[in-house]
């Protein structure tokens, strides 16, 4: 890898650094505390889909193992079940084994942020209140936004365009209800669809049919678009809905790109510990770097979190739409690749 | 040849839906929560047409077999180009289209490289620079110094390159023929 400079890419900066501050303003605006957070930890949340950077803390003999956090999370829920309220989180994540690509960084900018006593879908008003606002400070001539080559933000943020994953597969796959929910039925309509099914799990098939078939479509109507209502193999950290089927998270997309996501928050400490193991077993499997678990997570999820709702953003992303370019190295002056 | 789409890499030839395609663009991808892809933009080698497709980063992709073997370049009718085999005097013919703009730049005489499998050609290995005599060109501003100017100019193959206020008529240029940018004065 090399340093490069690039001051071309001086206006898009400047853009990027007007929509960081509007994103202060609104969290401010909305009483969220501002968290500022460590990015080196002891242990992590186990994500059998993220690789992590791995370091080291050395004091004479005494080594011990650090790692990058790829999300503020294993922070912010513990803060929050001590009752610091709604907060957000705007600073750097990292993932490792995902090398630079038009929307992604190993290193990168990550929105985050809780808001107590309301649902996903409660949520989603939320999200969109901060698109709306942020385009409409956007607007105003004391931004300027020089580097807005495409100051063609047509998109409206009055509603969303909105599917749940059911919907989006049955319009745009032609997969049905029963389908997406039956592993087998999933696995047999993917090969007739003419993807390769050997050895691919019901995650990775529902991976690639969204990314070929359902995300390039998305966002493309004037309006950002939101799925929900994951399959709960998806769930991850989020509450799992009453029909057992489903997890109550969401994800919203601009121009086929997914920019960010959210979720009933998971505050069941047991069956947090369950998927900790399972997820832990899967990294294990795929030959990821084993790190330490979180076990003070769980211990805080013990005491007790309130109902709340998290939402994560690509922010370099977010901005990528307002300001217009192709990719989030346009945003930058240094890269690294 | 098969190897695992989180390895595909652009200029690579493979096989999709029965007929071949050239990798253009390859970016990995992992959606936020789920399995990583390989998102690809591949262009059919006969038609020309780009189309995105998202592969399991651990899935099987096969691999076309080419070699790739310097020609010269002929000469083009309305539809095709035509170059030869230097060591065999064979000829052969590409479909413009499989090509693409980058045609554009293509001096008779010039020699490149032109990928092969069985015998047949797919597409042509588009040289990383073309040098080409400017035939045109505007008399630039002559109070206009500012870093940066340009202006556009004819080359002999008959397209428009945006070049520095600086070149002139006669000269030979150097140009990126995948970009149509100007690289410099040769």
């Amino acid at each position: 890898m090399k340093i490069q400079t690039h001051l071309e890419n001086l206006e898009n900066y400047r853009s990027y650094l007007a929509i960081e501050e509007i994103t202060h303003e609104f969290f401010r605006k909305r009483k969220y505390l501002r968290m500022d957070l460590p990015v080196l930890s002891p242990s992590l949340i186990p994500e059998s889909y993220l690789e992590v950077f791995k370091t080291e803390f050395n004091y004479f003999q005494k080594k011990e193992s650090l790692y990058l956090t790829p999300s503020p999370e294993l922070f912010l829920k513990r803060l929050l079940t001590e009752g610091i309220g709604d907060c957000y989180y705007l600073g750097r994540a990292y993932r490792n084994s995902e090398p630079n690509s038009s929307w992604h960084l190993p290193e990168f900018t990550m929105l985050e942020f809780y808001k107590l006593g309301i649902n996903y879908l409660e949520m989603a008003d939320e999200v969109l209140g901060l698109l709306k606002f942020i385009k409409s400070r956007l607007s105003r001539p004391s931004f300027g936004m020089p580097g807005n080559k495409h100051n063609d933000i047509n998109l409206k943020f009055d509603k969303w365009e909105k599917y749940t994953i059911a919907q989006a597969f049955e319009k745009f796959t032609g997969i049905t209800h029963e389908e997406l929910f039956e592993e087998k039925l999933l696995i047999e309509k993917a090969k007739n669809k003419g993807y390769q099914t050997k050895n691919a799990t019901y995650e990775d098939l529902f991976s690639q049919i969204m990314a070929n078939e359902i995300e390039p479509r998305l966002g493309r109507n004037g309006r950002a678009t939101l799925l929900y209502d994951y399959p709960w193999e998806l769930a991850s950290l989020a509450k799992i809905s009453a029909d057992r089927k489903t997890a109550e998270r969401c994800e919203f997309y601009i121009n086929g790109l997914e920019i960010g996501g959210f979720c009933t928050e998971l505050n069941n400490y047991k069956e947090q510990e369950k998927r900790f193991f399972s997820e832990q077993l899967k990294r294990k499997q795929s030959g990821l770097i084993t790190h330490t678990i979180d076990k003070g997570f769980i211990e805080a999820l013990k005491y007790g979190l309130p109902p709340v709702t998290g939402a994560g953003i690509g922010f370099e992303r977010l901005a990528m739409t307002f300001i217009g370019t192709n990719s989030v190295s346009e945003l930058k002056l240094i890269s690294i690749q | 040849m098969k190897t695992n789409a989180g390895n595909l890499k652009k200029g690579e030839f493979v096989y999709h839906m029965g007929e071949i395609w050239q990798v253009q663009k390859a970016d990995f991808y992992s959606p936020g929560k789920g399995s990583a892809l390989m998102k690809a933009r591949i262009k059919n080698i006969l038609s020309g047409k780009n189309i995105e497709y998202a592969y399991k980063s651990n899935e099987q992709v096969e691999v076309v077999d080419v070699e790739s073997i310097e020609m010269q370049y002929l000469y083009k009718d309305s539809e095709n180009l035509f170059y030869m085999d230097e060591r065999t005097y064979n000829q052969y013919s590409l479909p413009i289209s499989a090509v693409g703009d980058v045609h554009r730049f293509f001096k008779e005489g010039d020699k490149m490289y032109v990928y092969m499998h069985d015998d047949k050609p797919l597409t042509i290995r588009p040289p990383m620079s073309v040098k080409l005599k400017v035939i045109e060109a505007e008399d630039a501003d002559k109070g206009n110094t500012v870093t940066g100017a340009k202006k556009s100019v004819t080359v002999e193959t008959g397209v428009t390159v945006l070049v520095p206020l600086f070149v002139k008529v006669g000269e030979t240029i150097s140009i990126n023929p995948e970009t149509g940018e100007y690289t410099g004065r040769v």
